[in-house]
């Protein structure tokens, strides 16, 4: 029995020992300063191009991780301590600034060419895209003067037929809501929309677009970007700029504090304002450039057209509970 | 039958059966699967290795077109007028020829500095643009003149490019004048690569930063391609083998492309699963027929050993009469007749000592019976031999004489005498014989001085002397019995010859036979032939013979030559 014991002994190693020899890495892995970690918010097909053309350019491997802004902003936060990420990419600059502990004040090199409307006084965030609420209507159900301003909502024809999202999870739908405070006063406006809404309120804001164009809703509250691929998809929604009064918070990208790669963090804020890639944003992306250097494309109205109201980014941040509190007591929800 | 022995016997010899045709085969089929496993990843890594070097020769292709096709066209004069007069078919001609044999790769399109698209080897979309400030042109206008390649977003687009390649036109001087564009299509690179790789294998093109560029099935770009450089960017080794598949992974140096071949494993789970599933149906068999075969040979080896036994413990108890049947003509079939036979040996052999100690006793109680109230007899012959003396009676004296002294000589206590004894003892009865026959005869005796001590059992000479002389010399004028004894090697040879009648024929020439004896007739000789085997083997005794010297008997007594202090035992 000991033979056989000896034997197995020495056959093990044959009948085991051929497993699988690991290669050596490939030459090609990149090293630490050739690296950044991106979260972004963003859509793939915005953040896509955008990122291939900045590896292209600075030779930087770039790791994206996606998702909703919310809860990238969350896990950043759970992350402070030891962040992964050197970029966030995407999210209203006011979600961005109620996260400001996250990030670390960088001031990108051309900022000088943005528009002023659009810096950060802080330096927390940097501007990507101009993007100011708008009205839809479905053009077959809804005359044009109809529906020219916030007001409008409020006429009984559109009463249960108004598309919004639910502002606790739709940033979009915040900012709106608060534009519409801006606009015409918290209180009666808070009350009007609400009655209007007849309670009714959307998961998303994708949705909102969705249940206009398929007539479910005869009028929806979203951003200027999303209605105008709508319309470029060739769904039946026409977009109106409220004529009381529209916001244009930008969305934006910052700096991770404590990030691991910060050099090639701050070259791709550099990144997505410079000219090559704010073009884009208005060509490609349906979107307003927030360098003054670029005009809106030329279908679009420009922006000193319109009526804007004196969007408090600040006071939005702030005032985002108690604002979110009273919306849902008025819509006969008991808050959270 | 249900000896432990042969149980633990059987079950040993059944875990040397299990041992020597398990373990071959459990060992010969984990070397088998082993050696063609690693057959089977050289032959796999060869193909691998095969194919994407045809597959890299094939993007060798690629990459050259665009440094031999911007030479040629930057050697062209019309070139520097090409992108102000359009549609001039003579700089078409120039793209095609600058182009030739190397249409099957892409479309090949000329772009002026504003990146509108002028002429181009495919169909022209008027107004067609690519971006000067992005993409591949931007990347073509920054490279320094080098030929760049872009991948396109969309890997498993069929209508879009999936690669373009780049590179700058520039005049003499050095001064740009547009871009000469190549479009990879997914139909390009499928005929590019069509029978390079194995119809069950897959490859992927990732471009420099690991983004699919193309996959030879859409899964490999949505699943495939991420996966790999999330393993790269983690610092693993990307297409490290997994349980289905095994990748080869090469750089297109040129191109900066790189390409994932993807087998599948020949080796998989299932099939590993089969082989074990297969080899334990083997060993289930090598069991069956262990047991099959060593079953009946433990029975033919333990029944015989058993039978065996058995008869050693029958004859332990002093049974003789046991036999063990035997099965075949093997060595256990030896074995067992040569216990029988041993047996059989011991049994005529007891039969022997039984019979000789019966003979023995028998012998004892005729001299017992003889002793018969000896010393009255004696007492008697001596009063007989005084009465005659006093009656001057001188032979019926001598006659007493002699008779009471032989009849001392027989109840004497003692076995053995020496031969002088003897000798003397047989002229006492010699003596009587020659009064009883009026002097008919001559004896003689012939003994050596140092023969005169050897010892013989006493009353062994009278018995053959009286047979001489009572069936011999009857009538026999000048009759001589002659006594004489001789040293014949270790032996003592005492002859007793007679010049009478002779033996009967049937007892010449022989020794003395047994079974012919003992009615009457020569029962004296019979007693001394028995005496004398009994006391020294079968090979002493006596031999009856015609005298040499003539007419009469020669009756020769052979016993071992002992002197008186050797005959104690």
């Amino acid at each position: 029995m000991r033979k056989n014991a000896l034997l197995l002994a020495l056959l093990l190693p044959l009948l085991a020992g051929c497993g699988a020899k690991q290669p050596e890495p490939l030459a090609c892995t990149p090293g630490q300063e050739q690296r950044l970690v991106v979260y972004t918010s963003h859509k793939e097909e915005v953040y896509t191009p955008i990122i291939r053309e900045f590896e292209e350019r600075t030779g930087i491997w770039v790791d994206v991780v996606s998702g909703g802004t919310n809860e990238l902003l969350q896990r950043l936060q759970q992350e402070a301590d030891a962040p992964k990420a050197d970029v966030m990419f995407g999210g209203g600059v006011e979600s961005l600034e109620s996260y400001q502990d996250c990030f670390s004040p960088y001031i990108c090199r051309e900022a000088a060419s943005i528009s002023q409307q659009f810096q950060s006084e802080s330096g927390c965030w940097t501007p990507f895209s101009a993007l100011p609420v708008v009205l839809v209507y479905n053009t077959k159900l809804v005359a044009p003067e109809a529906l020219t301003c916030w007001k409008d909502l409020e006429s009984p024809a559109f009463w249960g037929k108004i598309a919004f999202a639910d502002p606790q999870i739709s940033g979009s739908s915040y900012t709106a809501l608060v534009t519409r405070i801006q606009a015409g006063g918290e209180e009666a406006c808070l009350t009007g929309l609400c009655a209007a809404l007849d309670g009714k309120q959307l998961d998303s804001s994708g949705a909102v677009l969705t249940a206009v164009a398929d007539g479910s809703c005869l009028v929806g509250i979203t951003l200027e970007e999303t209605a105008l691929q709508h319309i470029a998809a060739g769904e039946d929604i026409a977009l109106v700029y409220p004529s009381d009064g529209t916001s244009c918070v930008p969305d934006g990208s910052a700096l991770i504090k404590g990030a691991p790669h910060s050099e090639n963090a701050k070259r791709f804020l550099d990144f997505t304002v410079s000219a090559d890639v704010q073009a884009l944003v208005g060509e490609r992306f349906c979107r307003r450039a927030v360098r003054a250097d670029i005009p809106a494309d030329s279908s679009l109205p420009p922006l000193s057209d319109l009526t804007l109201v004196s969007y408090d980014v600040e006071w939005a941040s702030k005032n985002r509970d108690r604002i979110l509190s009273d919306w849902a007591f008025l819509l006969g929800e008991v808050p959270a | 039958m249900n000896h432990p022995q042969s149980h633990s016997f059987r079950s040993r010899l059944l875990l040397s059966f299990l041992i020597a045709s398990l373990v071959p085969m459990i060992i010969c089929s984990a070397l088998l699967s082993q050696i063609s496993r690693i057959q089977m990843n050289k032959q796999m890594e060869a193909d691998a290795q095969t194919q994407t070097d045809h597959i890299l020769t094939a993007l060798d292709r690629v990459s050259g077109v665009l440094p031999g096709s911007t030479l040629m066209l930057e050697e062209n004069p019309l070139l520097p007028r090409a992108f102000s007069s359009r549609e001039d078919t003579r700089v078409n001609n120039a793209l095609f020829l600058a182009t030739e044999g190397s249409r099957d790769l892409a479309d090949y399109s000329l772009y002026d500095l504003q990146g509108r698209q002028c002429y181009s080897t495919g169909s022209v979309t008027p107004g067609s643009t690519l971006p000067t400030r992005w993409g591949v042109l931007y990347a073509a206008a920054t490279s320094g003149g080098e030929p760049v390649y872009v991948a396109t977003t969309d890997p498993d687009s069929s209508e879009a490019p999936l690669l373009q390649g780049a590179q700058m036109l520039k005049n003499a001087g050095g001064e740009p004048l547009g871009y000469l564009v190549m479009d990879i299509y997914r139909r390009n690179f499928q005929e590019l690569f069509a029978g390079k790789y194995g119809s069950s294998n897959g490859i992927l093109l990732l471009n420099r930063y690991w983004h699919p560029v193309y996959a030879s099935q859409s899964g490999l770009s949505a699943e495939l391609a991420p996966a790999l450089r999330a393993q790269l960017l983690r610092g693993g080794y990307p297409g490290a083998e997994t349980e289905e598949f095994r990748y080869q992974i090469q750089e297109h140096q040129p191109t900066g492309l790189y390409l994932v071949l993807r087998q599948p494993q020949v080796f998989t789970k299932s099939t590993m699963k089969l082989l074990r599933v297969a080899s334990l149906f083997c060993v289930l068999v090598g069991i069956l027929i262990s047991a099959a075969l060593c079953l009946p040979l433990s029975r033919r080896i333990s029944q015989p050993i058993g039978r065996l036994l058995k008869a050693f413990s029958r004859l332990e108890q002093d049974d003789l009469d046991v036999h063990v049947s035997r099965d075949g003509e093997d060595e256990l079939g030896q074995l067992a007749a040569g216990f029988n036979h041993m047996v059989q040996a011991l049994k005529a052999n007891r039969q022997e000592l039984v019979e000789n100690q019966r003979e023995l006793n028998q012998a004892q109680v005729r001299m017992l019976q003889a002793q018969l109230n000896p010393h009255f007899l004696c007492n008697t012959l001596d009063t007989m031999k005084w009465i005659s003396k006093i009656n001057h009676v001188p032979q019926v004296a001598l006659m007493s004489t002699n008779l009471a002294d032989i009849l001392r000589f027989c109840i004497s206590a003692e076995e053995f005498v020496p031969l002088a004894r003897e000798v003397e003892v047989l002229n006492r009865y010699v003596e009587i014989q020659k009064i009883r026959l009026s002097d008919q005869f001559t004896f003689l005796v012939s003994l050596p001085e140092e023969l005169a001590t050897c010892m013989v059992p006493k009353m062994i000479l009278q018995p053959i002397v009286e047979n001489a002389i009572l069936h011999g010399l009857e009538g026999v004028p000048d009759s001589v019995i002659q006594v004489c004894a001789e040293q014949d090697g270790e032996d003592l040879l005492i002859t007793v010859t007679d010049n009478g009648h002779g033996l009967p024929r049937e007892m010449i020439g022989r020794p003395y036979k047994r079974e012919s004896a003992p009615t009457g007739h020569h029962l004296g000789l019979y007693n001394v032939d028995t005496i004398l085997k009994k006391h020294y083997g079968a090979r002493y005794g006596l031999y009856l013979d015609s005298n040499p010297a003539g007419s009469g008997a020669r009756i020769r007594a052979r016993l071992p030559l002992r002197r008186k202090e050797e005959s104690e035992c």
